[in-house]
């Protein structure tokens, strides 16, 4: 009898946790981005804790990058995940410009 | 602008009060079997031959599904005269329309807990079970869902056609189409189980990532502009930008359902990709609830009046949860799992159990009880609807139970992961090692506890709506 092939990377059993956590953390870190972003821009919380907001985004960049290592994600899979944290990073500027302007433009 | 559909004395409003009542009393059944269902995992005789594992899911999951449908029909009702400035076009059919969907759920439920099983033939299909998880009710209710939401539908249109076009109101109108049209895919069977699987997943994913969340959406949308005030245009604006991010990454995040199924390995790369993108638009729907917030209290604050801006604070904390609770449930909890590599451990377990259960609450329930309480203030005539002991106990007990049962549902998964997948390769004596580890028992356990403590905030909830009217505490 021919063994069966195996085609998927196995994940190691120790792996399963951080893969877990790592990627909870991802929206974690990435929604104290956000967050923290957009509360400083609508003067909820002080201008000086927007530099924290970036290192939230750089933490939440970083979980992404190790969730797909201990995942052995294909190329493909790594594009999509580092399109997720740039759009991650761009979004609450976008988001904010379009809704500023449109502030703006009724208000002024 | 006030008028005299708008407020105590239109019919529209008076239908949502009826979808909202019935939305509860199917709430409660949900939460009812849900328990049931809790229990049997702790002590598997319970009721056993009388109302089975089996019978109890499908009880609790279709009731899910149906008070849902039920307080967004309710939803759409109330808002149309408020957002169109009309009394909703053939109230008097829609009305009739509820009770005969009232009728038929009666009957399907009664059904289901009294037949259960048919003889496994077309009559089962037709009478008893169509046998798909979450949509199981049988055909003729089926046809009868497809007449009752083409009337609604119907009444939404004539109405938005006839009176002011918000943008709320086109997103729903087109949203709405979408959502009966959908249900259909989940009404043929085909020989092959992988196409009957592909299309049943049509209606599953594509109602709730893609319409259902469009829908909330466009409630937020409504919400805001109804609670806090915020600006028309920007809110509008803004729900078009989720309409294009919700659809633009939830149609083809359909891919992360078809991994298993026997599609096609291209769905692998799609899947993960729209999978990634996905919790995107929940975080910016978060943005858009604290954007509006902060701006129209530091307007109020600017102009020197130090009172809060929202005029019905339990309602608008709903609200907050849901925003919060949709990036929470939806996002957290789905993104633990969504892409292939780890999927492959995770589909089945009650990863996927947590999943439903912190998303289903946090993107839906959530704005479908902060309507209710809209609602309720409406029909009352309450200028500003304020927290009473009975709403801060409802959203204690109720968030705190979900987020307990989702921990423990999430603590269980991890440990069929490991066990019945990881080390014991997904075998059947795997499937039962997993299930007896004490970690697993345990997290059962706090699950039923977690359970019973969601139905006591159930009950606060209920109370506190119904003595609404009465309470003194409300500015009127």
């Amino acid at each position: 009898m021919v063994d069966p092939v195996m085609i998927r990377p196995e994940i190691a059993l120790d792996d399963f946790l951080p893969i877990f956590v790592s990627s909870a953390l991802v929206l974690v870190f990435g929604g104290l981005y956000v967050g923290i972003y957009t509360a400083v821009k609508v003067k909820l919380i002080n201008k000086w804790t927007m530099p924290l907001g970036y290192v939230f985004w750089m933490l939440t960049a970083y979980c992404l990058y190790l969730m797909g290592s201990l995942m052995h994600v294909g190329d493909f899979t790594a594009k999509a995940l580092v399109v997720a944290a740039v759009g991650i990073l761009l979004l609450p500027h976008a988001v904010y410009y379009m809704q500023d302007q449109v502030h703006q433009q009724n208000e002024h | 602008m006030a008028n005299k559909f708008t407020g105590i004395g239109s019919e529209s409003k008076q239908l949502a009060t009826w979808y909202f009542t019935f939305a509860a009393i199917l709430f409660g059944a949900q939460l009812l079997f849900g328990l049931v269902a809790a229990i049997q995992y702790v002590m598997p005789g319970f009721l056993f031959e009388v109302v089975d594992f089996n019978v109890a899911r499908m009880i609790h999951i279709n009731a899910l599904v149906v008070w849902m449908v039920f307080a967004m029909f309710g939803s759409v009702y109330y808002l149309l005269p408020d957002e169109t400035g009309i009394e909703t076009i053939g109230i008097k059919i829609g009305k009739l329309l509820y009770w005969i969907f009232v009728a038929a759920i009666v009957v399907v439920v009664l059904v289901y807990l009294l037949v259960q099983v048919g003889p496994a033939t077309e009559t089962t299909i037709w009478f008893i079970n169509e046998g798909r998880e979450y949509i199981e009710a049988p055909r003729w209710a089926d046809w009868g869902i497809v007449v009752v939401a083409l009337g609604f539908v119907a009444n939404l249109w004539l109405t938005g056609m006839k009176g002011n076009r918000s943008g709320i109101v086109t997103v729903l109108m087109a949203d709405m189409i979408a959502f009966a049209g959908l249900y259909l895919a989940g009404m043929f069977f085909t020989d092959s189980i992988v196409m009957d699987q592909y299309w049943w997943w049509w209606v599953i994913h594509l109602w709730v990532e893609a319409t259902w969340e469009v829908f909330v959406g466009a409630i937020a949308a409504y919400g805001l502009i109804t609670m806090i005030g915020a600006s028309r245009k920007v809110v509008e604006m803004w729900l078009w930008i989720e309409v294009a991010m919700l659809f633009g990454s939830g149609i083809l995040g359909i891919g992360h359902h078809y991994f298993w199924i026997g599609t096609p390995e291209y769905w692998w790369e799609i899947g993960a990709l729209f999978s990634a993108l996905e919790p995107l638009p929940l975080v910016a729907m978060f943005i858009h609830v604290m954007y509006d917030w902060g701006k129209q209290q530091g307007k109020q604050n600017a102009s020197g009046e130090s009172v809060s801006v929202i005029n019905n604070k339990p309602a608008f904390l709903w609200f907050w949860m849901n925003a919060f609770g949709n990036f929470l449930g939806a996002g957290i909890w789905g993104f633990f799992h969504t892409l292939p590599q780890v999927n492959l451990y995770t589909h089945g377990t009650q990863f996927t159990s947590a999943h439903g259960h912190l998303a289903f609450f946090g993107a839906y329930a959530t704005i479908l009880i902060g309507m209710m309480y809209i609602a309720v203030q409406g029909k009352n005539g309450i200028k500003i609807l304020k927290h009473t002991k009975s709403s801060i106990w409802a959203v204690s007990m109720i968030v705190g139970g979900v987020m307990g049962m989702t921990i423990a549902l999430t603590i269980a998964g991890y440990v069929q992961v490991l066990v019945s997948r990881a080390q014991m390769g997904a075998t059947w004596a795997g499937y039962f090692d997993g299930q007896q580890g004490v970690w697993f028992a345990q997290a059962m356990d706090w699950r039923l506890l977690m359970g019973v403590i969601t139905f006591l905030g159930f009950v606060f909830l209920v109370k506190d709506l119904l003595s609404t009217g009465k309470n003194p505490v409300h500015e009127r």
